[in-house]
């Protein structure tokens, strides 16, 4: 059951979300921390940080993709604090093996820009 | 399915690592396309060179510069006018072009003397212009010329003139994907927060990756204008060399085409802290959704959606009238790099358009994993596509249109099969929510305009045998 949400939540992303793909591994794990942490908070009823000009970055990016995820998946509006962090952090766990870890992109680690 | 080897590439088995068909259950860390390297001898590559990324694509298109090309004529007269980028101060940028015009005994005795004259000549002819970019060519490259140092001699002449060098020749990379990166980082490097603009409003960002073609820049300032928004600078859509010194003052970075221009995306981050937001600007669902993260990070939905429910009132019908007479057409997608991946699920989204096909000729590794993740299963997607390749593809999928520029398209007509300028535009702008109705109204008259059956006819041939439906309708 968990997979199926989790495979839910992953092909939304992977279709719609620029953020998962920036140029480089650190900007792309920055991205993936932040704007699932706001998710996170977004849909646990918490509210999410916004005093830095990143964390508003994070915030307008997850509050977006919880937007999504309530339209497409309404079963995600009945999930639980605890479930919740448990989706985004398989989420975050998938994300970062297909765009970080075994990501073939021959740049992702370049140390320049 | 493994990487495809067309049977055209049977003596360029290299050129499998370069084309992926897609299949289910695959994603890209399984395949993934090898791109943003050399051409492989013996391929007709539809790429440009890295002083045409350089000049044609971001410098160029600045509307108060002098755009001075250090080389022979040909260098400045095949990267001017190609692209349809206007100004809102009488197109300056598309009716000039300037050229040291190199011959053999410059290049024998050097250039240098003859750049500082054309410089000073350029400055003199054209006495409200004080801005300048210089850029270095294959030629002048090859012999040594320092046209940094010819550069700070003019300055230190002219105080009032503001000179930027690109030190970019065409040979510097595999495609013009590095001269946008050379000229990114030239910039922010040379010419960022060299000068400050008076802020306007509580709410600032940088447009970066939008190049103003056939005024998108224009159409989408009408929404910040709308929002109560200031653009610090445009990078580089009817934008001013000025303006673009300015960078460091904006709250926000918005990037439209990563590849131009992440780099400077990047680099106003890692320096000055100002986040970067990437959106797409083609496409209804695209372009709501972006005008909703920008507001949303200036505390101003409300002004957003309210923007959005107009324009979506004007434009949606409209909209919906050619996705009903588009829909389950078969699309091809042979461009840049980017193009692809904002095309492929706003056409497929707002109009039912299946896109079959996609070639990208500067596009890197990041641009495939984007565009295999948004794309569809059963189509093709291409690195560094050659003329061989387009010929084969185009007989596996059949597309109903394709979207690139004039030299493939010309190729194309021949074929019969109708082709919308993907690069230049047909009958522009299509960014923003007005713009994609034109990019619908372009592709529902090329793929339903019938005079182009008529092509098929050998009008010689006085009793033709049978005609096909299409023909009769065109005749």
């Amino acid at each position: 059951m968990m997979e199926d949400k989790l495979d839910d939540l992953y092909g939304y992303v992977q279709e719609r979300c620029l953020w998962q793909f920036f140029s480089r591994s650190w900007d792309r794990q920055e991205n993936i921390d932040g704007v699932l942490g706001q998710a996170e908070a977004i849909l646990s009823g918490n509210p999410p940080a916004r005093g830095t000009p990143m964390e508003k970055l994070f915030y307008v990016d997850a509050r977006t993709m919880v937007d999504d995820f309530r339209a497409r998946f309404p079963w995600i509006r009945e999930s639980s604090p605890e479930e919740v962090k448990q989706l985004m952090d398989g989420l975050k766990s998938r994300l970062v093996e297909t765009v970080i870890t075994k990501s073939t992109n021959r740049e992702l680690k370049h140390h320049l820009y | 399915m493994p990487m495809v080897l067309l049977k055209c590439d049977k003596d360029i088995p290299e050129r499998e690592k370069h084309i992926y068909l897609k299949a289910p259950n695959e994603d890209t860390r399984e395949f993934l396309p090898i791109a943003n390297a050399a051409t492989i001898p013996g391929t007709l590559s539809e790429r440009g060179c890295a002083f045409c990324g350089a000049k044609l694509v971001i410098g160029g298109v600045l509307k108060d510069t002098i755009q001075m090309i250090h080389g022979p004529l040909g260098c400045a007269y095949d990267t001017w006018h190609t692209k349809r980028y206007p100004t809102d101060n009488d197109h300056f940028n598309m009716k000039y072009v300037w050229s040291t015009d190199m011959k053999e005994s410059h290049i024998v005795f050097g250039g240098e003397k003859r750049l500082e004259q054309s410089i000073h000549e350029a400055f003199d002819e054209m006495p409200g212009i004080k801005r300048m970019i210089v850029y270095t060519t294959c030629p002048t490259a090859l012999i040594g010329d320092d046209i940094r140092a010819v550069v700070r001699k003019v300055m230190n002449e002219r105080p009032d003139v503001d000179i930027f060098t690109v030190e970019c020749p065409g040979f510097a990379g595999v495609s013009q994907s590095k001269g946008h990166h050379v000229l990114n980082i030239g910039w922010i490097n040379d010419k960022v927060a060299t000068m400050e603009k008076e802020i306007t409003s509580e709410y600032t960002m940088n447009f970066i990756g939008d190049f103003n073609i056939q005024g998108d820049t224009q159409l989408l300032q009408t929404y910040w204008d709308r929002l109560g928004i200031q653009v610090i600078a445009h990078f580089t859509g009817n934008g001013t060399y000025d303006d673009l010194r300015c960078m460091q003052q904006a709250q926000l970075n918005v990037v439209n085409c990563a590849r131009s221009s992440g780099y400077i995306a990047n680099e106003l981050k890692k320096r000055y802290g100002i986040p970067r937001l990437d959106i797409d600007s083609w496409g209804f669902n695209y372009m709501a959704e972006g005008i909703r993260k920008i507001c949303a990070f200036f505390g101003i939905e409300e002004k957003g959606e309210a923007l959005i429910a107009e324009e979506y009132a004007r434009w949606k019908p409209k909209l919906d009238w050619y996705k009903a007479r588009l829909k389950g057409k078969k699309m091809a997608i042979w461009t840049g790099g980017p193009r692809l991946w904002h095309w492929t699920k706003s056409v497929e989204d707002d109009l039912g358009v299946q896109v079959v096909a996609m070639s990208s000729k500067f596009g890197h590794e990041e641009d495939f994993e984007k565009v295999i993740a948004r794309g569809q299963e059963g189509t093709y997607y291409i690195d560094d596509g050659n003329e061989l390749e387009f010929f084969e593809i185009l007989e596996l999928v059949k597309p109903d249109v394709i979207f690139t520029g004039p030299r493939v398209g010309e190729l194309i007509k021949k074929l019969h099969i109708p082709y919308v300028n993907g690069h230049a535009y047909h009958n522009g702008p299509y960014m923003g929510f007005e713009g994609f109705v034109n990019l619908a109204r372009d592709m529902y008259n090329a793929v339903h305009n019938p005079i182009r059956h008529l092509a098929a006819i050998d009008i010689r041939d006085e009793n033709p045998a049978e005609l096909p439906e299409k023909i009769r309708e065109a005749a």
